[in-house]
């Protein structure tokens, strides 16, 4: 047939086509890189640690929501919510739903935070030697600070006692890739977390540099320890680990600020900051003042407002008292006006009222007197000095002096107070009332059989 | 239905029989009433005399008959017409097609095919009869048309997406969308910048035909990504003979298909100071009878935010009763259309040209849609063997855009503002907060611009060569580029930019779609009654997007819009992602004996989507039809005309899922300035394809000489290897990953009908009815998982094994305890016992957003040179949430504005209500429950027009070929029980992903109502 001639050259064509094609399937991405190239040399892992450091800027973690759940759990109706967030809601009514997103959100963010700790720790070898410290200290502060802040919300509190036996969170330690480790993990007891938390920090501590730029340095490190045995009432140690890391921050260059507005609202780290999260145009997020500021200043609503109750705790004269503003229709306070400002979350001053209220209780003097500290307080928010100590005058200070910085619900907790309803002045939650623990996320329980749920979910 | 033609039938038998035998002629010319062209080969027969003749190749017949014989006009694919004639006359005939005809062209995957051949199910509409409506894309239009397909819009805004779901929901968190297939190839469908819709960037009135490939038989032919049905689309194609030019215009306008009703300014401050009052009582003080009590009382502070929130009026006084509703909507709403296209050709080259400019203007403030588009679709044949042609269309579309409906400058969101705010203050400026309780987003208007401007370049060109008399070869190669750039300036007055004295983004996007296809068409000449066609191929598909966005703030001035002025840069990226698709097809039809038909297809199709073990699918088809009517011993039954069974079997996939998830990934993510990275997802080696059978039972029928034709099918279509986004535990650092696990299930059927209710000379009226039921069931999930309930708290759509897709589960509301106001909830599932604490409630499902069925009625009558259509469309039993009726229906939670019918609040023991007692700042019944749950059916008059076409005479004179000048009606009614705005709802804002889009179905957030539009034209041909 003549046809058969003319067939051929189309035969061909096909053929080509069909050939030429298949390696065009292989596509990779262009945006992302694989796992197993982020963890395989010096450079890359220590970029990964500034994802570590970007995952716990996350807003759901201390980019401002962690503050924002104490203050609300805590709020004492001192504050109100007056915002459409139901989240923030639930948490002031002290009525949090299984899949609250914003209790959601926090876990999951805290677990792969946690991840990424963990897969920087095994991957340590590969970091040129003389960096190995600092990387593993920084991952080591980074993973005992969420797992801290985790046990804190998600836990009965230690003061409560029973701590061998209350659950905590699942404690993971090694890195997930794929489908080994599989997160299936019961929740260890509360002391099982503290005692690692510990024991990371500690390490962290002694590893870390005096100094580290904005990450986490060796007086970092013993500031969060000291937080941490305050709250489980260790008091001697929080006095020795606030000591340590008073000593060392003044040894390089950090003091209080001599006004006390300027140790808020600032764009890089004052003197004051212990440690902040590092905020700027490019990365904008800042969720304390995204709810407290007002719209002139990029704020929402004005979610959060400042209410007499509050107002009537400061001694006339206090400087703090300069803070709050009556801005869109209600008080507000100025610790979180600007936007694109960092986020404080340890400040000098908290560590002088831990090392006052920690000497105290011990009866001891390290590195000050109560009343030293106590005074250097008062004096730089022009308060007369006070010439006898007792432990309410410094659990006051403490409250004013880090007021709305997401303390209050922690030191509530600790000091084995209680919060007053917000709707119902006669309705008080105990520092134990099961209400002022967040639930395990509904999604968690779900996806991990081995999760008990908290009391009263 | 029947007894009309009973009567027509009556009728036509009964006037006849009067009258002496007298031999009379006449002649004249059988047209087309379509295109007005003569027609060759029109039977012509006397019915007493039984005398007979054909016209010419003119459409020129004469006939002798007795006088007042009934002359029958017929020809295969009209409707026959019957005319009694007394004298020798000239008589002109124009004939209309049959649309019932069975043996229509259909459009299938690389090829076409006689429809009575067909042993898929298939669904079609002709492009005239969408032309002229009203709406900004064609995926509008196909609502209520089509069996088998359920169309929603999103919202009342222009530009944003059509939810078109094809026999139901087959997948949980990858993509339900059809594949798009214009002129052969594949366009992209998604992927556009926000919320704007590709599809609305093509002009519909170059359709010539859209398809809807429902089966597996169908869809199989287009492999991986046929699980959700495939729209064929073709455009029109020149004609040899003279060139003939239309020319069309529309004008038309729109307003909002419903409102919804809110406090006026007395009506908002009594509800407000009751809820403080309410307050103060249960706190034992009572500052109204005891004056002493008010100071520091909830009344005090209610008076107190009144006064803010009234300005410079007072709220005392009632001067002020803003409606905020109304300053929503555009009272200049409306359409404008205006098109010319132009067609033509000889035997060997033929074009068809055409050129339109659409202008919609939003029934909401601050959105529009201008469109400008040309199409040139040429087809040449260069010798007996050889044809080529290419099609080439441009689009310019320029949208006025709106934020998501979740964000506080989203028109409606002005609804929540108080009644007691005035608009401006006495300066003459918008009021904001905090004299607003909200943003006073109005400010957008007057400080803000946000356009999003696209051009579309839809090209494909192709040659077709017959190797010989049996086998011809052909390619086919398409580009669909888009690009698209979103330009947003928020000045110093609006909420975005009133903190950085300005806020700008610029935004680029452009997507290039590429496609080859290249295909045997085997058509052997077998003696005998043996038919068969054969089709072989390959296709390889090419999609790349890039992206490029910069934001700026700090602004010298608000007349300075672009980023160049920005004296701050925050935030810019470019991304870039691809994918690619390598396929093989092939196709057997055969016939025997015209009777007995058997179909195989099959596609073997690999993507770069999956892992590299699974990178290749298979997805085979086989379908089977026996024409029974052709049968000896029906053949020539006098009622049923045709009748046809077939069935079809086959797999289909489907391919929507992010272009990379099966790898595990770290992403850049930037710390004090310094570049880390991340980990955003775990790796799945053996990620492949979601599977769907599809099983498909239909029958065809054509009573009465095809006057009344139907079809019913019955299918059962389950999808296997779910692409599920799996939750793992947290703590594994992920939430989850893609997994080929999970079952869902859909099954149902569809009826169609067509009728010809009445035909003589000047009276036709045609019915077409269709119904659809789908039954939508999630069967399995991932090991050990029964559900995924609902991840946010104020919302409740979650996914249940055994029941519907995105049922709504939650507390269900138990009304108000009568004794003191508190808002009640079912605390059991038999409904026994109540609880007031929302957290103690019993979880209970509470209606499904998937509707139980969904029909559709169209009556088109024409009379002399009147056409009237109208189009019924209807969806039953369907639930609405009203996700923000926790914001406006919430007895006086917090200061936005509440709808009406809280003022039916308890107020004293043994009120029986449903609205639970007013307490300031308490939530007393406002969380997500079956409170916010309405019945979402509806029945809408869809469309309606009336068209004027002008007389012989009168065309004559204007030395034209046809004119038409018609008023055309979109939306005109809706009923419906549903209480928010309209019950045609999707909420973009929650749509973000493909999962999310699945799951946040039937819920309205703030959702814009559908557009009434009433609309006049003129078309004119010459």
């Amino acid at each position: 047939m003549p046809s058969k001639v003319f067939h051929l050259p189309f035969v061909f064509l096909f053929s080509l086509l069909t050939l030429s094609c298949d390696s065009n399937l292989d596509i990779k991405p262009s945006q992302e890189i694989d796992e197993g190239t982020a963890l395989d040399n010096d450079a890359n892992i220590k970029s990964v640690l500034i994802g570590a450091y970007a995952n716990l800027r996350k807003s759901d973690l201390w980019g401002g929501r962690l503050l924002l759940y104490s203050e609300m759990l805590g709020a004492n109706n001192e504050i109100r919510w007056t915002g459409t967030f139901t989240q923030p809601r639930e948490m002031l009514n002290k009525s949090i739903l299984i899949n609250n997103t914003f209790v959601t959100d926090t876990w999951t963010a805290a677990n792969s935070t946690i991840n990424i700790t963990n897969n920087i720790l095994e991957a340590i070898p590969k970091v040129n030697e003389v960096d190995q410290d600092r990387v593993k200290g920084e991952a080591l502060f980074i993973r005992a600070v969420v797992y801290f802040e985790l046990v804190k919300l998600f836990g009965q509190p230690y003061i409560a006692g029973n701590t061998d036996v209350n659950p905590g969170v699942p404690l993971i330690l090694t890195p997930s890739r794929g489908r080994e480790n599989n997160g299936i993990v019961e929740r260890y007891s509360i002391e099982e977390i503290y005692t690692q938390i510990i024991e990371d920090l500690s390490i962290a501590e002694q590893i870390l540099p005096d100094t580290n730029g904005v990450y986490a340095s060796s007086f970092t490190a013993s500031a969060v320890l000291s937080r941490v045995f305050l709250q489980i009432g260790d008091f001697a140690s929080a006095r020795d680990a606030a000591n340590r890391s008073i000593n060392l921050a003044l040894t390089n260059g950090k003091n209080l600020m001599t006004n006390y507005a300027d140790a808020f609202n600032n764009e890089s780290d004052s003197q004051e900051d212990i440690f902040t999260i590092q905020v700027n145009s490019q990365d904008s997020e800042n969720a304390m003042q995204l709810f407290y500021s007002t719209p002139e200043f990029g704020g929402r609503d004005g979610d959060v407002s400042i209410l007499n109750s509050h107002l009537d705790l400061y001694e006339s004269g206090d400087d703090r008292l300069l803070l709050f503003q009556e801005r869109a229709g209600a008080i507000r306070t100025n610790k979180w006006r600007d936007p694109n400002r960092n986020v404080k979350i340890i400040r000098l001053a908290e560590l002088y009222l831990t090392r006052a209220e920690a000497n105290f209780r011990e009866g001891t003097n390290i590195g000050a007197t109560p009343l030293e500290d106590l005074n250097r307080i008062r004096k730089r928010v022009s308060l007369p000095e006070k010439s006898s100590v007792n432990l309410e005058n410094i659990l006051m200070e403490r409250k004013l002096e880090l007021a709305h910085e997401g303390h209050i619900l922690h030191d509530i907790k600790r000091t084995k107070g209680f919060v007053t309803d917000n709707n119902d002045p006669a309705l008080k939650y105990t520092f134990d009332d099961p209400k002022l623990v967040f639930p395990i996320p509904e999604r968690e329980i779900l996806a991990n059989s081995k999760l008990i749920q908290n009391p009263g979910y | 239905m029947k007894s009309n033609i009973f009567i027509v039938l009556a009728l036509l038998y009964v006037f006849p029989t009067i009258g002496l035998a007298q031999t009379i002629t006449i002649f004249g010319k059988v047209t087309s009433e379509e295109d007005g062209i003569g027609m060759p080969g029109v039977l012509i027969s006397a019915l007493e005399t039984g005398n007979s003749t054909s016209t010419n190749d003119l459409g020129e017949y004469r006939i002798n008959i007795k006088k007042e014989a009934i002359v029958t006009f017929s020809s295969m694919g009209y409707v026959p017409q019957e005319i009694v004639v007394k004298r020798s006359m000239e008589l002109n005939i124009s004939l209309v097609a049959n649309l019932n005809s069975l043996d229509e062209i259909v459009v299938v995957g690389y090829g076409s095919i006689h429809k009575s051949a067909l042993t898929a199910n298939i669904s079609r509409i002709e492009g005239q009869d969408i032309a002229n409506i009203p709406v900004p894309n064609f995926q509008e239009t196909l609502q209520g048309r089509l069996p088998g397909v359920f169309v929603a819009d999103a919202s009342g805004k222009l530009g944003d997406g059509v939810k078109v779901r094809i026999r139901g929901t087959s997948s949980i968190s990858a993509g339900n969308d059809p594949l798009y297939i214009i002129d052969g190839i594949p366009i992209t469908s998604s992927g556009s910048i926000d919320n704007s819709n590709p599809m609305a960037m093509l002009n519909m009135r170059d359709i010539a035909s859209i398809n809807v490939l429902k089966d597996a038989a169908a869809a199989s032919i287009y492999g991986a990504r046929g699980s959700n049905g495939v729209v064929v689309i073709t455009t029109n194609k020149g004609f040899s003979g003279k060139t003939k030019f239309n020319v069309g215009i529309q004008r038309g306008y729109s307003s909002p298909t419903r409102k919804k009703k809110f406090l006026n300014a007395s009506q908002y401050v009594a509800l407000f100071r009751e809820a403080g009052y309410n307050n103060d009582l249960a706190a034992n003080k009572d500052p109204i009878n005891s004056p002493e009590e008010y100071p520091d009382s909830q009344l005090q502070f209610v008076d107190n935010l009144l006064d803010q929130y009234a300005g410079h009026s007072d709220w005392r006084t009632g001067d002020v009763n803003t409606n905020w509703q109304d300053q929503a909507f555009n009272s200049d709403a409306g359409v404008t259309n205006v098109n010319f296209s132009a067609s033509g050709g000889d035997d060997r080259t033929k074009f068809y040209f055409s050129s339109a400019y659409d202008k919609q203007e939003g029934i909401l403030i601050r959105n529009s849609l201008e469109r400008i588009s040309g199409r040139l679709n040429l087809d040449h044949q260069l010798s007996d063997n050889f044809s080529f042609g290419a099609n080439f269309s441009l689009s310019s579309t320029s949208t006025n855009t709106l934020p998501g409906d979740n964000l506080f400058n989203n028109p409606m969101q002005l609804v929540a503002l108080a009644p007691i705010s005035p608009l401006r203050d006495l300066d003459g400026n918008l009021y904001d907060r905090p004299t607003t309780i909200y943003y006073n987003n109005l400010i957008d208007s007057e400080n803000s611009s946000w356009t999003t401007s696209s051009l579309r370049n839809l090209n494909n060109v192709y040659g077709e060569v017959k190797i010989n008399k049996e086998l011809s070869f052909r390619s086919e190669f398409g580009l669909d580029n888009i690009t698209q750039n979103d330009d947003r300036y928020f000045g110093s007055l609006t909420a975005t930019g009133q903190s950085s004295n300005g806020y700008g983004s610029s935004r680029w996007i452009k997507i290039t779609n590429y496609t080859t296809n290249n295909y045997f068409t085997y058509k052997p000449i077998i003696q005998g009654n043996h038919d068969l066609e054969a089709t072989l191929g390959m296709s390889y598909q090419n999609s790349e997007t890039r992206f490029t966005s910069v934001d700026g703030r700090e602004f010298p001035l608000d007349g300075l819009k672009t980023i160049n002025s920005a004296a701050e840069i925050v935030d810019g990226t470019s991304t870039l992602t691809s994918s690619s698709f390598l396929s093989y097809f092939a196709r057997v039809n055969y016939s025997l004996e015209d009777k007995y038909l058997l179909g195989v297809s099959t596609r073997y199709d690999g993507s770069s989507r999956f892992g590299n073990s699974k990178k290749y699918g298979f997805f085979p088809a086989g379908s089977l039809g026996w024409i029974i009517s052709e049968e000896s011993f029906l053949k020539g039954n006098a009622y049923l005309s045709f009748f046809k069974l077939r069935t079809s079997y086959g797999l289909t996939g489907n391919a929507l899922i992010g272009d990379f998830d099966h790898l595990g990934l770290y992403e850049p993510l930037p710390y004090n300035l310094s570049p880390g990275l991340s980990p955003t997802q775990i790796a799945n080696p053996n990620l492949t394809w979601e599977t769907t059978k599809q099983f498909d039972i239909g029958l065809e029928f054509g009573l009465f000489e095809d006057r009344i034709s139907g079809e019913i099918d019955f299918y059962n279509k389950t999808t296997k290897d779910l692409l599920l986004l799996v939750p793992v535990p947290a703590t594994t650092g992920f939430v989850s990953q893609r997994q080929n696990i999970g079952e869902m299930q859909n099954y149902g059927f569809e009826i169609l009908l067509n009728s010809i209710n009445y035909a003589n000379k000047n009276l036709i009226w045609r019915s077409s009815f269709n119904f659809s039921r789908n039954i939508n069931r999630v069967r399995s999930l991932s090991k050990d998982q029964t559900s995924i309930p609902p991840p946010y708290s104020s919302y409740l759509n979650g996914i249940f094994i055994d029941q519907p897709m995105a049922v709504f589960y939650g507390p269900k509301y138990a009304g108000v305890d009568p004794d003191n106001g508190d808002a009640l909830y079912y605390a059991n599932e038999d409904l026994s016992e109540t609880t007031n604490d929302y957290n103690s409630a019993a979880k209970l499902f509470l209606g499904s957003p998937n509707p139980d069925f969904i029909s559709g009625l169209t009556n088109e009558i024409s009379y002399k040179n009147i056409d009237l259509l109208f189009l019924l469309q209807g969806v039953f039993g369907n639930e609405i949430y009203q996700a923000a009726g926790s914001y406006y229906s919430n007895n006086a939670y917090w200061f936005d504005n509440n709808t009406v019918d809280q003022m039916e609040r308890w107020q004293n023991p043994g009120d029986i209500t449903d609205v639970p007692q007013a307490r300031l700042g308490q939530c007393n019944g406002c969380s997500a429950s079956s409170r916010y749950i309405s019945d979402g059916s509806y029945l809408r008059l869809k469309t309606i027009s009336l068209a004027y076409n002008f007389p012989e005479k009168w065309n004559n004179k204007l030395k034209i070929q046809d004119a038409k000048i018609y008023i055309i009606a979109q939306n005109l009614l809706t009923f419906t029980k549903y209480n928010g705005w309209d019950p045609e709802v999707g909420t973009e804002a929650l749509s973000n992903s493909f999962a999310n889009a699945n799951l946040f179905q039937g819920v309205d957030l703030y959702s814009a109502p559908q557009a009434k539009t009433f609309s006049i034209g003129l078309d004119l041909g010459f």
